[in-house]
């Protein structure tokens, strides 16, 4: 860690357009909860939280595409513009700056999600008589820990070319959004499925409200597999870039 | 001293106090080549990389620098492999081209933070060293994004001389630039020169490399041209044979008059111009003015006619 780039990189990513454009997708699950609550003929809110607000709309959208942003951008907007080279000609170790810049997208992309998780579930969950702290608490911390890989995989992806955006786009939308529901095996390669999975497991969810794919165990395997195994090759990327690939 | 033996690059020298060497090194991108096996070695002293646009001079400064790595060769600064060795950055500096900056700092943060990031016992005090070095301490609270062309070339270069590097690596360093301000950074670069730092600038203006380098790399089409002391070069410069069209009250009278002249090889008449063959350059211009008293014509105009930078450079590797 190196507290002079975490504090640049923090100065870079809540640049004033950014920050605006991803408080305005905060408000759209928020949205969601209140046109829920407003005309909600459904008779299971617990169903509706789990099954479309978390499952699609938070953890499947807003949790990968914040993470997209903050993640591609952390560095990647730094070899765009080329002022990388200014942080990678001083004697800093780079498993340093990339741990500082991940750190940063990470808690950016945490923060910005869970607001978003802590303020729509409880309107949705409101005046149901239901309990639904252990559900909001599982995904809650599924949100934080598959925050952490997804800026991962963001971050090494922003190194290795200049579509980073492009490629992760394709990725969430196209890969975790469609292909894995046409073909089920696919799921152990999406993180959004761990991040079902994880939630799942920790709040003690009932198979009746959220059929999961994966075992929690299988989940928290391969989230720790692909977020160390994006990390590393962030680092070892890093290492060998050369000017002119991504810049 | 910068040693570099030869003039013109037949047998490759490299000075054994040589800071920065590069042994026959070649850098391709799939099919085309940008570096073609390239020696050199260079010492303290200031060294111009001179070059036309796109003939390889950046491509050779960022293996330099260590962004990025040689296809078949070694560079070596310090007797350290350059690339993917970031602990060498304690004794590099580095003056990138582009003109991009961290808009949303100020100067001073922008120095400081380049100063703590060397880990620098006291960054404060070197960033206001190095802003004072070039100049630029009014201007230091400002955001850098609101920096002129040429402020933002200055405080680059505080934040690259901040740990006061051994090897300086400037990358078209007078590049927006004023008058004023081009003699200030010369003046810095020499001093830094003359105490001991080696400084490596590229350029594809004549006039800047012969007013500061010590010593010059020609680079053409991904290969060294010549090397060596700039006068020497100059002079490879001057001697080719050079083409001037004469406009004059009597061409005809003019060409005869001229065809005597040792320093002539050939003249042209054309309708209403003279085209004139010199075999030396600096023969010819002291000389044509008294021809044409003795002849008793009076010359209009005089004009160089290929004195293009790419038409120096394709001489010298073609000769």
């Amino acid at each position: 860690m190196n507290d002079t780039i975490i504090r640049l990189t923090a100065r870079q990513l809540f640049g004033q357009k950014r920050t605006l454009f991803i408080g305005l997708l905060v408000v759209i699950p928020v949205l969601f909860a209140v046109l829920y609550r407003l005309n909600s003929e459904e008779s299971d809110p617990e169903h509706w939280v789990a099954k479309v607000l978390f499952v699609r709309v938070l953890v499947g959208s807003l949790l990968p595409f914040v993470a997209l942003i903050f993640g591609t951008a952390a560095l990647g907007t730094e070899f765009e513009d080329g002022t990388a080279v200014y942080l990678l000609s001083k004697p800093v170790q780079r498993w340093k700056i990339v741990a500082s810049k991940l750190l940063v997208a990470w808690a950016a992309t945490a923060a910005f999600v869970l607001v978003a998780s802590l303020v729509s579930a409880p309107i949705a969950l409101q005046g149901s008589g239901l309990d639904g702290s252990s559900l909001v608490t599982g995904f809650v911390i599924a949100e934080v820990v598959a925050a952490f890989v997804y800026c991962a995989i963001f971050l090494a992806l922003s190194i290795l070319t200049a579509h980073a955006l492009l490629v992760g786009l394709l990725y969430v939308f196209i890969w975790e959004a469609v292909l894995t529901n046409l073909f089920s095996g696919l799921r152990y390669l999406s993180v959004r499925e761990y991040a079902v999975a994880l939630a799942h497991w920790i709040g003690n969810i009932p198979d009746s409200v959220l059929g999961p794919h994966i075992r929690g165990v299988t989940a928290v395997i391969l989230l720790v597999v692909i977020g160390v195994g994006a990390v590393w090759l962030a680092i070892r990327w890093l290492a060998r870039w050369q000017i002119g690939e991504t810049a | 001293m910068t040693v570099i033996g030869a003039a013109v690059v037949d047998e490759p020298i490299i000075a054994t106090d040589a800071t920065v060497r590069v042994e026959d090194v070649s850098k391709w991108y799939g099919n085309v080549v940008a570096v073609n096996s390239v020696t050199f070695g260079i010492g303290p002293g200031i060294t111009g990389l001179l070059g036309p646009n796109g003939a390889g001079k950046s491509t050779l400064l960022h293996m330099l620098a260590g962004f990025l790595a040689p296809s078949s060769g070694s560079v070596e600064i310090l007797g350290q492999r350059a690339f993917g060795n970031p602990e060498l950055y304690r004794h590099v500096g580095l003056v990138p081209e582009r003109e991009a900056v961290y808009g949303f700092l100020t100067g001073w943060q922008f120095v400081v933070m380049s100063a703590k990031l060397h880990g620098l016992a006291d960054p404060e005090m070197a960033a206001r060293r190095a802003i004072g070095r070039v100049e630029m301490t009014s201007a230091h609270d400002r955001p850098t994004g609101g920096y002129s062309k040429g402020m933002k070339q200055r405080i680059k270069v505080a934040a690259a001389i901040v740990h006061e590097p051994g090897v300086l690596l400037l990358d078209e360093p007078f590049n927006g630039a004023d008058p004023r301000q081009r003699l200030q950074m010369m003046d810095m670069l020499r001093e830094m020169a003359s105490a001991g730092v080696t400084v490596v600038f590229s350029s594809h203006i004549l006039e800047e490399v012969e007013r500061l380098a010590e010593n010059v790399l020609v680079v053409v089409n991904g290969r060294l041209a010549a090397s060596g002391d700039f006068r020497t070069i100059r002079r490879l410069m001057t001697d080719r044979p050079h083409t001037f069209t004469v406009h004059s009250s009597d061409n005809r009278l003019l060409a005869s008059a001229l065809m005597s002249s040792p320093a002539v090889d050939g003249v042209e008449l054309f309708d209403d111009a003279l085209s004139v063959r010199a075999s030396d350059f600096a023969r010819f211009t002291l000389a044509v003015a008294g021809v044409a008293r003795q002849a008793d014509v009076t010359l209009y105009e005089l004009l160089p006619a290929d004195e293009s930078l790419e038409s120096v450079f394709s001489y010298l590797v073609n000769r």
